[in-house]
């Protein structure tokens, strides 16, 4: 068994260098390290609850059972959701966002989106268009953040089905008036279905009160779960088609399609269940320390924000410094390239950060970014005031160096 | 005799079996049997004296029972 080494085949690799990534700064893409009750209870599902889950009424199964039943409840919980069945597992934010889109829009409707939208939405919104689902984009301004009021006039100029947003960009950090949009999609009879990849965990977040009538979520970014899993929230109100058919253990058997009552509706096959003891726990463990956390993103990301701007040649995407937003800086340098700036981090100072497009080519397009991309830090559980310093001082470095 | 109830998800049967245990009836969940239609999930067996004070408390607490049947025993 070998561990991940970030230095090995290639000719730019500096001898000086450390061996493998010391400092995690792409909290954006996924968090790590995770918290200790998270990896024990991955590790629990493996080894103890052996059952498939549903499956069966012997004892071992049902240990299994009522893990993933406790689950589903803690994450609830802490997300604020009334109902625990309205909550659903899904192999990810992904997966989520495509059962909500092409699950809820038909040829014919119209649905106004953000022009900050991941290719999670992104991607399958153009698939629907190509079926003839109406796509109206509503620009964000240079902070990456979304009007409501251009999504009003948006949506008023004729009859909508959806209004689709992201809680938070993946590029910016910029937190979109979600709680706004849904009142005015819910003004015009639309729904509203959020993207909340960026949001889970570093927003205090109630479901309750939000007024999405959707909202999907990776459980391996700010929810601080394992990688394989993530979670949608469905209200009352929507009943999307499910995608995936198949064995769902309880209820009748009989039936040709999908049952009708959540969750089975939307979790056909075996489910994820070390991904969702993981999750499980990582909401238990949020639900005690989420605030702390947070506090800690936002001082240390700020930190990070006034430290490159004070090296200058920078520019960071987003909201200013004194902003609340999602613990994301992305930046680009006036002569030097976000890929060799992030090249650079790692092998020859132990950083990993990441460059490139995000899978957001709508938000890279949106500030001008397209064609130059952008270096992204994530900022998230684990980092410490010295892993700011640190890179701040190898950027300054790098910044004389590369130029 | 006892009785068998039977959920429209395992989600229902779980949520079930934990408010039913907590007010101090006992619950077994069982293979759930034929007989109370095309199940292939869950169901929970408990006492026949019980059935009529868990019908009360699953349905103030919206926990709809899909089926239900008298078995001998399991």
């Amino acid at each position: 068994m070998s561990t991940p080494s970030s230095t090995q085949g290639h000719a730019g690799d500096a001898s000086s260098g450390p061996a493998a990534t010391t400092i995690y700064l792409d909290h954006g893409a996924t968090s790590w390290p995770k918290p200790t009750p998270v990896v024990d209870a991955v590790h629990e599902a493996l080894t103890v609850y052996g059952g498939n889950p549903g499956r069966g009424a012997y004892r071992l199964a049902m240990a299994t059972t009522r893990l993933i039943h406790e689950s589903r409840r803690d994450v609830a919980a802490f997300l604020g959701v009334p109902h625990s069945r309205d909550l659903l597992f899904q192999p990810g934010c992904t997966e989520a966002m495509n059962l909500v889109l092409r699950g809820l829009l038909s040829p014919g409707d119209r649905v106004v989106a953000c022009s900050m939208e991941h290719n999670a939405v992104a991607r399958p919104l153009h698939a629907l268009a190509a079926l003839g689902v109406e796509l109206v984009v509503v620009q964000a301004d240079d902070t990456g953040t979304v009007d409501a009021d251009e999504v009003e006039r948006a949506v008023a100029e004729a009859p909508t089905r959806a209004v689709v947003c992201q809680h938070a960009s993946n590029l910016t950090g910029a937190i979109q008036p979600v709680a706004d949009l849904g009142d005015i999609a819910h003004g015009h009879g639309a729904l509203l279905l959020v993207d909340g990849a960026q949001a889970g965990g570093h927003l205090d977040i109630d479901l309750s009160t939000l007024g999405a009538d959707a909202w999907a979520c990776s459980g391996h970014k700010g929810l601080l779960g394992p990688q394989g899993i993530g979670v949608v929230y469905l209200s009352a109100e929507v009943d999307p088609t499910p995608l995936v058919l198949g064995g769902t253990g309880g209820g009748s058997s009989e039936s040709e399609g999908a049952p009708t009552v959540r969750p089975d509706r939307y979790e056909a096959g075996t489910p994820n269940t070390p991904g969702i003891a993981g999750l499980g726990a990582a909401a238990r463990y949020l639900a005690v320390h989420a605030a702390e956390q947070r506090v800690t993103e936002r001082r240390l990301v700020r930190k990070l924000h006034e430290g490159i701007l004070e090296i200058g040649g920078f520019r960071v995407l987003g909201p200013e410094p004194t902003e609340v937003r999602v613990p994301v800086l992305a930046i680009t340098h006036e002569r030097i390239d976000a890929d060799r700036l992030a090249f650079a981090l790692d092998r020859n100072h132990g950083i990993a950060a990441r460059a490139g497009l995000h899978c957001a080519p709508w938000a890279h397009r949106t500030l001008g970014t397209i064609d130059t991309g952008a270096l992204r830090f994530g900022v998230g559980f684990g980092n410490t005031d010295q892993h700011i310093d640190a890179v701040l001082d190898a950027l300054a470095a790098l910044t004389r160096e590369l130029s | 005799m006892f009785a068998a109830l039977g959920f429209g998800s395992t989600h229902d049967a779980l949520d079930a079996e934990q408010l039913l245990g907590d007010l101090g009836i006992t619950v077994v969940p069982i293979p759930a049997p034929k007989t109370l239609g095309a199940l292939c999930g869950i169901a929970l067996r408990i006492e026949l004296a019980d059935e009529q004070r868990a019908n009360a408390y699953l349905e103030a607490a919206g926990i709809g029972v899909t089926a239900r049947t008298s078995i001998e025993d399991v």
